[in-house]
């Protein structure tokens, strides 16, 4: 089969206005509710996803060899490299780190304030966290494929995303009992 | 001849059902299809029985009845492909063959973003597409 390629930079832009518009226009009130739309998007497009990329592969017999999948195979369709770390409690929690996620590495915090932030003014807090929450937003929708990837295969989960230094971001996915 | 193919969601609910029949049999068809899924249930949870082919999508032919022969099939996302046949000598490997093409069709249908998730297909698409190879397996067969 040939592989069909996608051009990065729109799917880059499709991203960016996507997270801009539900934060701006549609649900400019409400960012929870921003935040649960994307999520929802993300959750359909990882159903059909994985619906595709488990073509021709045995069934997985547990959660992790889904969660493998998910790292490697997954990842390299989605992002052409895999998961970096992966690291589990063995009860049912998993941290995926990728140390170089694509749809972060065009991202960046104005240094500015991340300059400022060494004086203890109170105002530049607020920016400083304005701008994390905004970068926050682009992490939905990864968030929404792994939960639907992982929901079609048989596991419910809760995946939440945690970016500490750009553009390494971890998933952490909590299956539920 | 294939008389009868099945698509089956996760919940046993039914996603996509025709019967390629001039008789009026789509509800004896049908009830096959229905006995066919407590097969699949039995071969999935108890994998002793079938051995190597263990975690394989395709389960290989599930009962043989007086008249049918009905295969199945079970993808990773837990949907199940059943197909009732007449010929009596089918070869596996064109019953895989025809669940492979089939499942790539399937594919195709349920990533079409007017499709609602677990809700039956009704694209026209999909069914054109499905009549194209249902009529080839009698081909390759014959080949």
């Amino acid at each position: 089969m040939v592989g069909r390629e996608v051009s990065e930079s729109c799917v880059d832009s499709m991203i960016i206005e996507m997270v801009s518009s539900y934060c701006d226009r549609f649900c400019s009130a409400k960012p929870e509710l921003a935040a649960r739309r994307i999520e929802a998007i993300g959750y359909q497009v990882g159903l059909q996803l994985s619906e595709r990329y488990t073509m021709e592969r045995p069934r997985f017999s547990d959660h992790l060899e889904a969660i493998k999948f998910i790292c490697k195979d997954f990842w390299s369709e989605l992002f052409k490299k895999q998961i970096d770390n992966l690291k589990t409690n063995h009860r049912g929690t998993f941290v995926l780190q990728d140390n170089r996620f694509r749809w972060l590495t065009r991202m960046s915090i104005d240094p500015s304030e991340t300059n400022a932030n060494t004086s203890d003014d109170p105002s530049v807090a607020t920016t400083e966290s304005k701008s994390a929450q905004s970068a926050s937003m682009h992490l939905y929708f990864p968030c929404g494929i792994i939960r639907g990837a992982l929901t079609n295969l048989g596991i419910p989960c809760a995946v939440s995303a945690d970016m500490s230094n750009l553009p390494a971001c971890s998933f952490v996915v909590r299956i539920k009992a | 001849m294939i008389v009868c193919i099945a698509v089956v969601g996760h919940q046993n609910n039914p996603l996509y059902l025709q019967s390629f029949t001039e008789a009026d049999d789509a509800l004896k068809l049908h009830h096959i299809v229905h006995c066919s899924l407590d097969v699949i249930d039995e071969r999935v949870n108890n994998p002793k029985k079938t051995g190597p082919t263990l975690n394989e999508t395709f389960l290989g032919l599930l009962y043989p009845t007086e008249n049918y022969k009905v295969y199945g099939y079970l993808t990773n996302t837990k949907v199940k492909f059943i197909l009732v046949t007449t010929d009596l000598d089918v070869r596996d490997a064109d019953v895989r063959n025809f669940f492979r093409r089939f499942h790539s069709a399937y594919v195709d249908a349920v990533s079409n973003p007017f499709h609602v998730p677990g809700k039956k297909i009704t694209s026209r698409t999909f069914a054109e597409r499905v009549s194209t190879i249902v009529k080839s397996f009698g081909l390759s067969t014959a080949v």
